[in-house]
């Protein structure tokens, strides 16, 4: 834009006494400070206001949490030696069919254990590939371990093998809790995977450990989290577990401590160890399962257990099992067959082993045939080494274990069982006793028979065995029928915490719109009687919630009352202070047709969300959408009166068009859109890394955007100031070096270079920070500095007398003027505020795969043309509610194209070393969170844009001339319409994530609960808060500085 | 970028009022006021319809072959229609003398009222009077090749990569978006074209979405729309076989098709404009694209 006028201020004739110029000056000057102040005084006010509306949105989502994620109680009572199970309250110990001393409760199998873990190992690694399998050709995975099946085939005494199912949540941390202490998980400690914490209640560890056993833990250090102190400390040796793009050196260490243990000399040094590989997980993070590294990690796992078997001497066991398996990409944390299918083999040399059927004889094919759930481990290898079981325990002991090698122990087998049978009535006796509920009438019958069985078993003598097997198999019916039973009763919800929570969510979003879109003053105004009065409400909600939780009157402790009620009172504050004046009201419906198609696609995605397909489809659903936008601003544009308009309105919006649709060749299937999809987001469905050819797109994307952001800057010749440095070099050279990074990574994935791995990874994780450095360290620090992109040149006025008079400064003394000529005057605001998005661009490409850096150059296009389209259609200085709108559209559907899911599968935890070599706190979860939620973070720093871009600038002293408006400080409008923009991109947040915390809610009950709408609830949730954060301390905080830097220039 | 945004101070470019274009354009179309005209352009569309639903076992079965087969049916049908029931293009069968009336209607279109279309009848009433010459034969089929031809070699294409960008695959399916984007040409733009030929005028309107509602432009939005929507069930987990890819789309505008001409022949809503601008009328049209 090019701007020719005349600066009445330093023109020479202007002043005629030097005297009254610099009183006005001055007065000018403390006109401008004060301006100034007022509106860096209104601007803290806003974040006021939306740190009020985050905190809300926390709190709704905090109660809501609190009442749909599982809980359990833990009771803390440990099982001992001395009191058997069946022992009844009382205290007479029923006639006990074990009166061994060679064990606790049961006579003792073996004295020593080898507890292999072999992460991620999932079932069908192990058995054969069926050759005759239509057509199908084996995988790399497939056919590399065989060690487990053959001997369990050949020797069946020895060894068996069986599928092991997981409880979801299949993370490591939730998989160890199982393992031990044989209970069920409860979503809530899905999180806790960063941070492990110790276990409290009784779990096979701790009796190993109380019975004097010494305990040996190697490799995984997630262990040494859940179990603090009990493991002998001289031998044990954790190993970092969350580094996954190290294969070997967790596998290396196990193996140089184990195999020195498990010599004759070393042999009276420990009881049970417990070793830990991760090499499988890490392999299948990093490259997916099919892929030569996993290949390779497995025949290592083969020879290391044919070499464990190898020095195993009669007395210990071996056991070896998956503490989950991998989904096709190799991920795992859902709950899809992949994930929850791990392998369990166990292994003797004195043959204990046996099959009561010919059916079992050979490893079922899969675990459709046959499987056992994980927590059968913890009865099983408590009883075969002698020890107590867990009290919390609900599994039951694996039959293969205890059938003796001839099949057909009936007694042992019922003895067992009963056992078991016992302490999960115990168990559930003291929990529904703790709970102050009754127990199960179907169970209690189940039990009841049981131990009529039992009894008829002991006594009589003819039908003995038949009575045996009869009561074994009631025994073994109540236990299973008691995990179900719990398994129901942990899925269940505290309702009124939810109902407290969606209630919370709702009037938020009341709230919300009426500020969003019902306000017709100034929002700056507003803000001091708003957060006044919401405090005060806080505060007596407060109180009374402190009151009613000291007098009883509600049943929850006193944070919670006294948070909820201050939330709630607050939010009455509020709304009584919007409501008060009605002239400053006005009803917040959709205006017009762009008004209409914002509120439609907002509303009807969120009905969508009760439908676990449209939830499924999301990512295609947004393409129709951006489309369908796209077609409608096309629409608009031809309607523009002026050609200019028209003619770049529909160039914009076709290019919106086809960039999203190019944006939509980048995807990750999810399972349930198998097989209507294929994923191109890596090199092949079953892999995680990305193919050679993908690694063009970084350079292409260094190549290509800043000249792209360049045009746009061009359009309105803002190409000036800092912005060819910064564009045309600093973002230039950040997104060369990301490029170079990429290329390195997969020159280390295919082994392309004669560099060793650590010298590759040390330079790569140089170039990262060095790109990171760049985008926030220089980039924060120039933005806050920067002056507005312009150039401005005084010409004499004799080179041009026919000039045109000035347009807006008409009126003041005309004959000697000076000619000022401002480079990039109609685009000052926009492309100030643009750097702010090109830092965090350029951080975001650096965190994404190279298919994900290509998505979010298409989204800057994007958002670029969206802008340029929301100019031509006159929608940015009316405050439309499509452009926030539009943006969140943006951000959920390149979501999608980087690689992401709403699952937590993939989350691409990897990424976290990126530009660390180890994990950090604070910085690893938040390098995740810039990877995961980069295209929200990125569209939600380009919100302030809607009402910025090209917005003509407006300064008191020229607007106070043609109609002097009551509005003293345009500003404080500029603020405000800010304002107004994040709060509706709030507003289209709040919505999804009330309507997904809603229909998460609601079906509850519904099979696809924890595969498909609550992970998407903690999307939503997640998200809102993210977003939340973003708006308040990076877009509309970030306004302050590019409003300063231009009024720093141009006067207030 | 825009001139207004030179002199700063000043509001940004036209935004609030957005006017239709300043030219007199082409006023809502008629059908034709014979008997048989008349009479058919009421029947079409439930012919059309009956076909739709007749042939739908057929389409699910084998989609391609069927839309195939169907496809010089449908143009067979729309021939009859535009040359029994539409006035051609550059003809005055159908055409309004332009008057005062019209640039009345441009300047207060927004309103839209059906108030200038009234003249129009009764002056085609008039001409149609005359009997049907060779040379009123060929004022047809001229512009019924026409409409063929660009249906075929425009709308075609445009249309599918339309549906493409949409979302409709681009690797695979390309027989059925073809034959999807054949058959919503053959609907919307064949009687677009035979009545509007190539005016210019016309089709800008036609690109901003502001003609007069009147049957041919009726239906053609309503194919377009019933498309749209007819999208909406195929990500559904119902596993049933009409869900496939251009199924239901063409399903939704053949339905869109006989309803958009219906509706907007109907006294309340013909020659009313779509109104972009935020106004305090006919929010529910404006809702939709």
């Amino acid at each position: 834009m090019e701007l020719k006028s005349t600066d009445a201020r330093t023109s020479p004739s202007a002043g005629s006494s030097q005297s009254s110029r610099r009183k006005q000056n001055a007065l000018q000057e403390a006109r401008t400070r004060q301006l100034e102040q007022e509106f860096k005084t209104k601007h803290l006010g806003v974040l006021g206001i939306l740190a009020w509306v985050l905190l809300l949105h926390v709190v709704g989502i905090y109660f809501f949490t609190k009442g749909f994620l599982l809980t359990r109680m833990v009771l803390e009572t440990k099982s001992s030696c001395e009191i058997l199970p069946t022992t009844d309250e009382s205290g007479r110990a029923i006639p006990s069919s074990t009166e061994s001393r060679s064990g606790c409760w049961h006579e003792k199998t073996f004295d020593k254990a080898v507890v292999i873990i072999i992460d991620a190992l999932r079932y069908d690694f192990t058995v054969p590939f069926p050759s005759a399998n239509e057509g199908q050709t084996a995988h790399l995975f497939h056919n590399n371990i065989p060690v487990l099946y053959e001997t369990a085939v050949q020797s069946p005494s020895n060894a068996f093998l069986l599928p092991f199912i997981a409880d979801p949540p299949t993370t490591t941390l939730q998989r160890l809790k199982g393992l031990t202490t044989g209970t069920l998980p409860t979503f809530i400690d899905a999180g806790s995977n960063f941070a492990g914490t110790a276990i409290d209640e009784d779990n096979l560890v701790a009796q190993l450990h109380h019975a004097g056993k010494t305990l040996v833990q190697l490799g995984d250090d997630t262990w040494q989290s859940l179990f603090p102190g009990y493991f002998d400390a001289n031998l044990t040796h954790p190993y970092d577990s969350f580094n996954v793009w190290d294969l070997h050196t967790v596998d290396n260490g196990v193996n140089e401590h184990l195999f020195p243990l498990l010599r004759p000399e070393h042999k009276s040094k420990w009881d049970v160890i417990f070793g830990h590989y991760l090499g499988v997980d890490h392999a299948g993070h990093r490259y997916g399962p099919d892929h030569a590294a996993m290949a390779a990690k497995l025949q290592e796992m083969d020879r290391v257990i044919r070499q464990i078997m190898d020095s195993l001497d009669d007395d210990t066991l071996l056991v070896v099992m998956g503490d989950h398996g991998m989904d096709t990409k190799g991920d795992h944390g859902g709950e899809s067959d992949d994930e929850v299918q791990a392998a369990l083999w166990m292994y003797s040399n004195r043959g204990v082993f046996g099959r009561t059927s010919k059916e079992t004889l050979l490893p079922p094919q899969h675990a459709r045939e046959r499987s056992v759930p994980q927590i059968d481990l913890v009865p099983t290898l408590s009883l075969l080494l002698g020890m107590p079981i867990p009290f919390n325990n609900l599994g039951s002991p694996i039959e293969e274990a205890f059938a003796g090698s001839n099949g057909n122990d009936w007694s042992n087998l019922l003895a067992v069982n009963r056992l078991s049978a016992a302490q999960i009535k115990r168990y559930q006796h003291a929990y529904a006793q703790a709970r102050g509920a009754g127990e199960d009438d179907e169970s209690f019958a189940l039990w009841t028979a049981a131990e009529a069985e039992w009894s008829s078993a002991s006594k009589g003598f003819l039908s003995k065995s038949n009575a045996v097997r009869s009561s074994y198999k009631l025994y073994r019916d109540y236990q299973r029928h008691t995990l179900e039973v719990c398994r129901g009763l942990w899925a269940r919800f505290d309702v009124p915490s939810m109902v407290s929570g969606v209630a919370l969510l709702f009037f938020g979003l009341v709230l919300l719109v009426i500020y969003a879109r019902g306000l017709t003053v100034d929002r700056t105004d507003m803000t001091s009687p708003l957060l006044t009065v919401a405090g005060m409400g806080a505060g007596a909600g407060a109180v009374s919630g402190v009151c009613m939780a000291l007098f009883g009157v509600v049943d929850t402790t006193i944070v919670d009352s006294s948070v909820l009620l201050a939330a709630f009172g607050s939010m009455l504050g509020g709304l009584s202070v919007l409501v008060k004046k009605p002239a400053s009201l006005s009803l917040p419906l959709p205006n017009g047709m762009w008004g209409w198609l914002a509120f439609f696609f907002t509303v009807s995605q969120s009905v969508g969300f009760a439908s676990n397909s449209y939830t499924i489809w999301e990512d295609d659903i947004l393409l129709f959408f951006l489309t369908t936008f796209g077609v409608c601003a096309g629409i608009s544009s031809m309607r523009q009166r002026a050609t200019a308009d028209r003619v770049l309105g529909v160039y914009h919006s076709v290019l919106f068009i086809v960039l999203g649709r190019l944006a939509s060749f980048s995807r990750l299937c999810r399972e349930e859109q198998m097989p209507f999809c294929r994923s191109t987001y890596y090199a092949s469905s079953t892999s995680s890394v990305s193919a050679p050819w993908q690694l063009t797109i970084p350079v292409m994307v260094a190549l290509i955007l800043p000249g792209v952001v360049r045009a746009f800057y061009a359009g309105s010749k803002s190409y000036e100031g800092a912005a060819s440095l910064w564009i045309g070099f600093a973002f230039r050279l950040g997104l060369v070096i990301t490029s170079i990074f990429w290329m390195l990574e997969g020159a280390d994935d295919g082994e392309w270079l004669p560099l060793g791995k650590e010298t590759l990874k040390s330079i790569r994780v140089f170039l990262a920070q060095l790109v990171l450095a760049l985008a926030f360290g220089a980039g924060t620090a120039a933005y806050l500095y920067c002056k507005p992109c312009i150039t401005i040149s005084v010409s004499k006025p004799t080179e041009d007398p026919n000039a045109p008079p000035a347009p807006f400064i008409a009126g003041q003394q005309q004959p000697p003027r000076t000619t000022v000529t401002i480079l990039g005057f109609g685009n000052v605001y926009g492309t100030r505020f643009f750097f702010l998005v090109v830092n965090f661009a350029l951080a975001i490409i650096l965190m994404q795969k190279p298919m994900g850096q290509g998505a979010i150059a298409l989204l800057v296009c994007q958002v670029l043309s969206l802008l340029e389209i929301l100019d031509t259609n006159g929608l940015t200085l009316s405050n439309s509610s499509i452009g926030p709108i539009v943006l969140g559209l943006l951000g959920s559907f390149y979501f999608f194209k980087t690689g992401h899911q709403a699952v937590l599968s993939t989350i691409q935890w990897e990424t976290a070393f990126i530009p660390l070599s180890t994990i950090k706190y604070p910085w690893s979860p938040l390098l995740v969170v810039l990877n995961t939620f980069g295209a929200q973070i990125l569209t939600a720093i380009a919100v302030p844009l809607t009402v910025l871009w090209k917005r003509p600038l407006r300064t008191s002293e020229l607007g106070s001339q043609p109609s002097s408006d009551k509005t003293a400080n345009p500003a404080t409008k500029l603020l405000s319409d800010v304002t107004q923009a994040a709060t509706t991109h709030i507003l289209y947040l709040a919505t999804i994530n009330l309507a997904t915390t809603m229909w998460a809610g609601h079906l509850r009950r519904h099979l696809m609960l924890y595969r498909i709408f609550s992970p998407r609830f903690m999307m939503g949730a997640v998200v809102l808060g993210l977003v939340d954060v973003v708006l308040m301390l990076v877009a509309v905080g970030g306004v302050r500085w590019s409003t300063v830097s231009v009024g720093d220039v141009f006067g207030w | 970028m825009t001139s207004s945004n030179t002199s700063s101070a000043a509001p940004t470019p036209g935004s609030l009022s957005q006017a239709p274009a300043e030219k007199p354009s082409a006023p809502p179309i008629n059908v034709l006021p014979s008997q048989l005209a008349q009479s058919y352009s009421l029947a079409h569309p439930v012919v059309l319809l009956g076909l739709c639903a007749w042939r739908f076992e057929a389409v699910v079965e084998s989609t391609t072959r069927e839309l195939l087969r169907d496809l010089p049916w449908l143009a067979a049908l729309q021939f009859v229609y535009v040359i029994t029931c539409l006035p051609p293009a550059g003809s005055s069968f159908g055409e309004v003398t332009p008057g005062p009336e019209d640039k009345k209607r441009a300047s207060r279109s927004s309103t839209g009222s059906s108030a200038p279309v009234r003249p129009g009848k009764s002056s085609h009433r008039r001409k149609t009077s005359a009997k049907i010459s060779w040379a009123s034969v060929w004022a047809r089929l001229m512009p019924a090749s026409l409409a063929f031809g660009l249906t075929t070699l425009l709308a075609t294409p445009a249309i599918a990569i339309l549906l493409v960008l949409f979302g409709a695959p681009l690797t695979t399916h390309n027989v059925e978006t073809f034959l999807c984007a054949a058959h919503m040409a053959l609907l919307s733009s064949t009687p677009l074209i035979y009545v509007h030929g190539v005016d210019a005028t016309v089709w800008k309107e036609v690109w901003g979405i502001s003609r007069p509602a009147d049957i041919v432009w009726g239906s053609a939005l309503g194919t377009g729309l019933g498309a749209w929507f007819g999208a909406i069930p195929i990500p559904l987990d119902w596993d049933r076989t009409w869900q496939a890819f251009p199924i239901t789309i063409l399903t939704g505008a053949y339905i869109g098709y006989a309803m958009g001409g219906l509706l907007s022949r109907t006294p309340f809503v013909y020659g009313k404009r779509i109104q972009f601008a935020p106004g305090p009328a006919d929010e529910d049209e404006k809702k939709t694209n």
